[in-house]
């Protein structure tokens, strides 16, 4: 899939954006709890654009795309390590500010990608760190007293507060990295990288079928899906048959998947298949991976002693 | 369940992927020893099923939607060191490709997911259907428990994992480093929300999913359980006597009792007031309430563990433990007599359910 947008047309945009339709949160009229079915077929719908957006952006001309996988790997996820074991807020926002760079260096739409972090974050690490911040659950020095429990005052401590923080600018930058990642890198020399850096063949073999027959699976999910919304009229209940359709609709999808599995395997041996891979494309490390690497390198490893001092 | 980078310590991680690169390797040896090169295209198959199963919003009561994670399923169908391989994979797209989970909390994430779910469903499912035929509804309930316990046994291993951070890394003044929640509040949080709405989905999906497979495809459900007979009406369920029961309870309880001598202090809100510690709480004076009631019912027959002349504490106190488990261990053997004569009654019930079985395999002779 990758290969093939490599060399057409980047997907078009009106089919990656969102339709604007009435807003369904409930201000115009009464509120709903979305069907499942819909959920669902929502869900598939979003993972085809997510994978098409990426494919293109992969596609584009930047400081990212043009380096090695290999090397890009090892220094995104070595990135990652030091920001795990960075200890203070500066030091984690300048970790952030270097993945935003890289983003703008490597033709990514900045407001996109602070977004796509951004969106994540306030959800799920925000909104669970909230109590933590309070006296209830992090004792220490209370900087904003909320209410009085029995004369001691209760609200926000310095230490919850700093702890949030704390987490909240880790989970952010990784996050980024990562994305970094899988947006600048084609998902074949993603594997090929995974595989030249020691993770076994079966692994690697694996995930790269499984990537290719998730959207020939999605396809089927999607149909039947479609085809139980187009046969019910009016809104799906959530009752007893609904939960039979789903597991119904799960069931035949694993005997589909097995009954393919059987024709795939017969297809690999007649072509050959012993159990080896074989790939065509072969990579070489040039001058500019190396010295991104080193930059890479230089950076956590001034962040880590940085931090160390400055905080000695 | 997917934790993202940030939550968990770089050690934390390390002992992760210290667990979980070993059991991938005897998982793939495991595997390519049964079904030679086989193993991909099927694997790869049941990997893109699992994180297609986790887009799948199963309806639960109240109008909302909820997804399972498919471990217990592939359990099931395919054995668990199948099932590993398969979520595993599937974790490594949500994490390289989504975001969904971090990279390096990956192998913590596996140890959850693919690991402890479906072992924990896996051996579950085994222990209630062993025995029964492939079209038995007992097969369906098994597998449905094995969901719903191996989803728990995984989010309380996760609860941990995240509640042990604030009590190992720390800064001088308390300010915990990664997640900042101990574990009296990551594991209910947890346990809360797996108990009652995805557990309930992991078992509708694993259940239901078996429940369809009977009805339609026979031959998967065999390649697991190829002794298995396919139709057989079931044996019948050893009938449980009170007497047994009745000794089990008092073997157990006999077996804790020795625990009551190392807990140290009182049960939590067993303290009589005079022994309370109203300072720590605020308050000058015992409450009304408690005070008035406190004595409401002085007719025991015995007065505290022990001799009333405090003589020989430890002796008085397994004595008492012996008297209250004899008394229990009466108590259970009457319910169960109860129950016994209740169930018999029932199976005579001419309208009652087992005697529609006996009709059904009666048509079945007669056919």
């Amino acid at each position: 899939m990758s290969a093939l947008a490599e060399r057409t047309a980047p997907t078009p945009d009106w089919l990656l954006n969102r339709e604007i339709a009435l807003c369904p949160c409930g201000c115009i009229g009464k509120r709903r709890k979305g069907s499942y079915v819909q959920k669902t077929i929502n869900g598939a719908s979003g993972l085809l654009r997510q994978v098409m957006f990426s494919d293109d952006t992969s596609a584009q001309r930047g400081l990212l795309q043009r380096l090695d996988p290999r090397i890009k790997l090892v220094a995104l996820v070595g990135l990652v390590v030091a920001g795990s074991f960075l200890r203070t807020i500066p030091g984690l926002l300048a970790l952030y500010a270097a993945t935003l760079l890289l983003a703008a260096t490597s033709a990514l739409p900045l407001g996109f990608f602070i977004k796509r972090v951004w969106l994540f974050v306030p959800i799920f690490t925000g909104i669970v760190l909230i109590p933590a911040t309070l006296s209830i659950v992090t004792s220490g020095d209370v900087v904003l007293t909320l209410w009085h429990w029995n004369g001691q005052p209760e609200g926000f401590t310095q230490q919850g507060l700093m702890s949030a923080a704390l987490v909240v600018c880790r989970v952010a930058s990784s996050i980024s990295l990562v994305v970094l990642l899988t947006l600048t890198t084609p998902w074949t020399k993603l594997l090929a990288a995974l595989r030249a850096l020691g993770v076994p063949r079966m692994f690697v073999l694996i995930i790269g079928m499984a990537y290719r027959y998730l959207f020939l699976l999605l396809g089927s999910v999607s149909d039947m899906y479609e085809a139980r919304k187009a046969r019910t009229v009016g809104i799906e209940r959530p009752d007893r048959g609904a939960r039979r359709f789903v597991a119904a609709t799960a069931g035949s999808l694993l005997g589909k998947s097995m009954v393919i599995s059987e024709e795939v395997h017969q297809a690999m041996v007649s072509r050959g298949y012993r159990g080896d891979a074989r790939t065509l494309d072969r990579h070489r490390i040039g001058v500019p991976d190396l010295s991104f690497f080193v930059a890479a390198a230089l950076f956590a490893s001034a962040l880590l002693v940085g931090e160390h001092v400055l905080g000695a | 369940m997917h934790i993202p980078d940030g939550y968990l310590s770089p050690a934390t991680c390390a002992v992760g992927f210290a667990i979980t690169v070993p059991m991938a390797a005897i998982a793939s040896a495991k595997i390519k020893k049964t079904v030679k090169t086989r193993q991909v295209p099927t694997l790869a198959m049941l990997s893109a099923v699992c994180f297609l199963i986790m887009m799948f919003n199963v309806p639960i009561p109240d109008g909302t939607t909820a997804h399972a994670v498919g471990g217990a399923l592939v359990a099931v169908l395919l054995g668990p060191w199948a099932a590993l391989i398969a979520v595993a994979v599937a974790l490594a797209f949500q994490a390289l490709l989504f975001g969904d989970g971090g990279v390096l909390a990956y192998g913590v994430n596996v140890l959850n997911m693919a690991i402890i779910l479906p072992f924990v469903s896996y051996g579950i499912y085994r222990l209630i259907s062993k025995g029964s035929a492939l079209t038995s509804t007992r097969r369906v309930t098994a597998a449905a428990i094995g969901g719903y316990v191996g989803i728990n046994a995984a989010a309380l291993a996760c609860g941990i994992e995240l509640g042990i951070q604030p009590l190992l890394f720390h800064t001088a003044n308390g300010t915990p480093l990664y997640s900042p929640y101990h574990l009296s509040q990551s594991v209910p949080a947890m346990m809360l929300a797996h108990l009652s709405v995805a557990g309930v989905v992991e078992a509708i999906i694993t259940g239901g999913v078996i429940a369809y497979l009977q009805r339609a495809n026979l031959p998967l459900l065999r390649t697991n359980n190829p002794d298995s007979p396919e139709d057989r009406t079931e044996r019948t369920p050893r009938k449980l006597r009170p007497i047994y029961v009745a000794l089990a309870a008092v073997v157990l309880m006999a077996a804790l009792t020795p625990l009551g001598l190392l807990a140290p202090g009182g049960a939590f809100g067993e303290d009589a007031p005079s022994k309370l510690n109203l300072g720590g709480l605020g308050l000058k004076a015992i409450p009304s309430g408690l005070a008035k009631y406190t004595g409401f019912w002085k007719h025991t027959l015995l007065d505290g563990y022990g001799f009333s002349s405090g003589a020989h504490p430890v002796i008085g106190y397994i004595l008492s433990a012996v008297v209250g488990v004899l008394a229990i261990g009466v108590a259970v053997f009457v319910v169960a007599i109860i129950i016994r004569a209740i169930s018999r009654r029932r199976t005579a019930d001419p309208s009652s359910d087992s005697t529609c079985q006996d009709k059904a395999v009666l048509s079945e002779h007669v056919r």
